[in-house]
């Protein structure tokens, strides 16, 4: 599904992704944890296709296709998908709406009419009822006066309606109570089948209690300096990054 | 009869007065840094060859004519403070369409349906429109294809408790100076929409003057347009507790220049009077401009008066966002372009009207 070998990226001059390898199989659950400023949030925007981000070397492979040559719409509409850490507010553009927008242009990508009114409204609502989001937040401007709890959400909701191939979260329990934790996992949940694969990067191992992954690995200064199963990460909530780091 | 002919006498004196000064020393045909002409690069259109000369006393009894049918009261006329019906800044505009045109008036009671359509490029006199009833009326101004060499004047009188819903289409011109002036006695309201799309020279200009407990909206919209685009505004509360709102919006590319410069005037007897103002423009390249100038005159102290300008461009990080859910960019633009000007085509009332202007607005959207 996704095959990373060798990555190296820079930002204005500074590397910040120095010789990264990463394989995930469809169906598999990875998890990547890493202290802050390890490189986490770049890789998931590097995936995404982000600019500004310089690629020095290395190759991406996603489906049988070079990532890098694909722009970020494309690589949406070919079933990659970023949960951010921090969603972009959209003043004046109605949630429903954008997630019409977003589903009707992955239908074009792929050659598909567009969604009828109503399938969509059955589709929005059932899903929306999963994670617990009233209808009257569908009708807001999309992330615009929603709390943190409710933009992270609302993610989720764009992840279940678009069901992508490849999900990336990032830091998505960051911001989260208890029970939006919760929430927000089982909509995960629901969506892991053998057919699709997650990527899901956290500060903490408390996420992975919702969410068992089949893989942990550490990242720390640009490179991934440990790999395991879950065991690997309630060993670093015992034992802290610095020392997993160094033993590595 | 002896006391008609004095007050003629006194009203052209007042008038000739009046007209040769602001012809004279507010024409920006002849003199270009005009602080209320500053942006609206006139001087390019100058063809009017009367605005640049001094005017004859035939010429000044035409403007005596013209005015005296825009009051009710000639006595009230006689008064310099009537002539002079905005302190200070009385408009160029206003005096040189009643030089060039004559003024006719429409009654707004009389009319039966409730949306009259008025296509004002097709009539060459300055238009007085008067409405008393408290009926709903909208009244939707179409300018389009205009060409003119002198400023048009549309004035609205409108009376105590009345209303009135204008919708300005100013619509693919290739040269178009107005004029609209509102005066809104107590505790009347108006509502005036403006859109501005596909014109090459425009100055659009909204005097207005509010009285007790009235209310006055006015929303522009300049979009997809060439050239110079310039709208001057400038309401003043006379009377206590009266309010005004003001949002202008521009998106300007394809090297246009857009200017919005609005005043709020408060006498110092109209307290209470909550006035807002609101310029926001949108620059979608490095070669096109917006110029804003927003400004309070306040002589009452208590009062509420709020005013604000930006200009931006599209944000590319939403651009991403929109992306990065499959949204291509070219969409992504359009929907964001269209989010920034909702507000404007929201602000009309009326449900049949606001999908025909939505529609309008739609098609012109680039």
């Amino acid at each position: 599904m996704l095959e990373i070998k060798n990555l190296h990226v820079s930002i204005e001059e500074k590397k910040i992704i120095k010789g990264l390898n990463l394989s995930i199989n469809k169906g598999e659950v990875h998890a990547l944890m890493g202290p802050n400023g390890s490189g986490k949030s770049t890789l998931s925007y590097v995936l995404s296709g982000k600019d500004k981000y310089e690629i020095d070397d290395g190759t991406i492979e996603y489906n049988e296709k070079n990532l890098l040559e694909l722009d970020v719409d494309e690589r949406a509409n070919e079933g990659l998908f970023l949960a951010f850490q921090y969603p972009m507010e959209i003043p004046g553009v109605q949630t429903s709406f954008f997630l019409k927008t977003a589903i009707n242009s992955k239908r074009k990508y792929l050659g598909h009419s567009e969604m009828d009114a109503l399938e969509f409204a059955k589709l929005m609502k059932s899903k929306a009822e999963e994670l617990n989001i009233n209808n009257e937040m569908l009708k807001r401007d999309l992330n615009v006066n929603y709390s943190g709890g409710e933009k992270k959400k609302q993610e989720i909701l764009q992840m279940s309606m678009l069901s992508p191939k490849m999900a990336i979260l990032d830091e998505t329990d960051s911001g989260l109570d208890i029970d939006a934790l919760r929430i927000v996992s089982e909509g995960v949940n629901k969506l892991r089948s053998k057919e699709n694969s997650f990527l899901v990067i956290t500060h903490y191992q408390r996420l992975l209690n919702y969410i068992k992954p089949d893989f942990v690995h550490i990242i720390a200064d640009g490179r991934i300096v440990k790999s395991g199963d879950y065991s690997l990460a309630l060993e670093l909530e015992e034992k802290g990054y610095e020392e997993i780091s160094k033993s590595a | 009869m002896e006391l008609t002919l004095n007050l003629d006498k006194i009203q052209s004196d007042n008038v000739s007065k009046y007209a040769k000064t602001i012809l004279d020393k507010q024409n920006p045909y002849k003199n270009f840094k005009i602080e209320n002409y500053k942006y609206a690069q006139l001087h390019r259109d100058i063809k009017s060859e009367t605005l640049l000369r001094d005017i004859d006393i035939s010429e000044l009894l035409r403007i005596s004519k013209n005015i005296s049918s825009l009051t009710s009261n000639p006595v009230d006329l006689a008064s310099d403070l009537n002539l002079w019906k905005y302190k200070n800044d009385d408009s160029f505009f206003r005096v040189s369409s009643l030089l060039k045109r004559d003024t006719s008036s429409i009654n707004l009671d009389l009319i039966d349906d409730k949306n009259l359509f008025l296509d004002i490029s097709q009539i060459n006199e300055n238009i007085h429109f008067f409405k008393s009833s408290k009926n709903v009326i909208n009244l939707i101004i179409m300018n389009s294809k205009s060409n003119d060499e002198y400023p048009k004047s549309i004035f609205f009188d409108i009376s105590n408790d009345s209303n009135l819903n204008v919708i300005h289409f100013n619509i693919s011109n290739y040269k178009s100076f107005l004029y609209f002036e509102s005066n809104l006695q107590d505790n009347s309201h108006l509502n005036f929409v403006s859109f501005q799309s596909d014109n090459i020279h425009t100055r659009n200009e909204f005097y207005a003057s509010l009285n007790l407990e009235c209310n006055f909206d006015l929303f522009g919209l300049n979009i997809n347009n060439y050239g110079v685009n310039d709208n001057y505004s400038f309401i003043q509360h006379l009377k206590p507790s009266s309010s005004s709102r003001e949002i202008f919006k521009s998106i300007v590319e394809k090297g246009a220049i857009t200017n919005f410069q609005g005043k709020i005037y408060v006498d110092s007897i109209a307290q209470k009077t909550d006035g807002y103002q609101m310029s926001r423009s949108l620059l979608l390249d490095d070669i096109s401009k917006a110029n804003n100038k927003p400004e309070l005159e306040i002589y009452a102290d208590d009062v509420k008066c709020s005013h604000g300008s930006t200009v931006s461009k599209l944000d590319e990080d939403q651009i991403y966002y929109f992306k990065s859910r499959g949204i291509d960019s070219e969409m992504a633009k359009k929907i964001l372009k269209k989010a920034f000007i909702a507000e404007i085509i929201e602000s009309i009332k009326d449900d049949n009207l606001r999908d025909y202007s939505n529609n309008i607005i739609e098609s012109l959207l680039t």
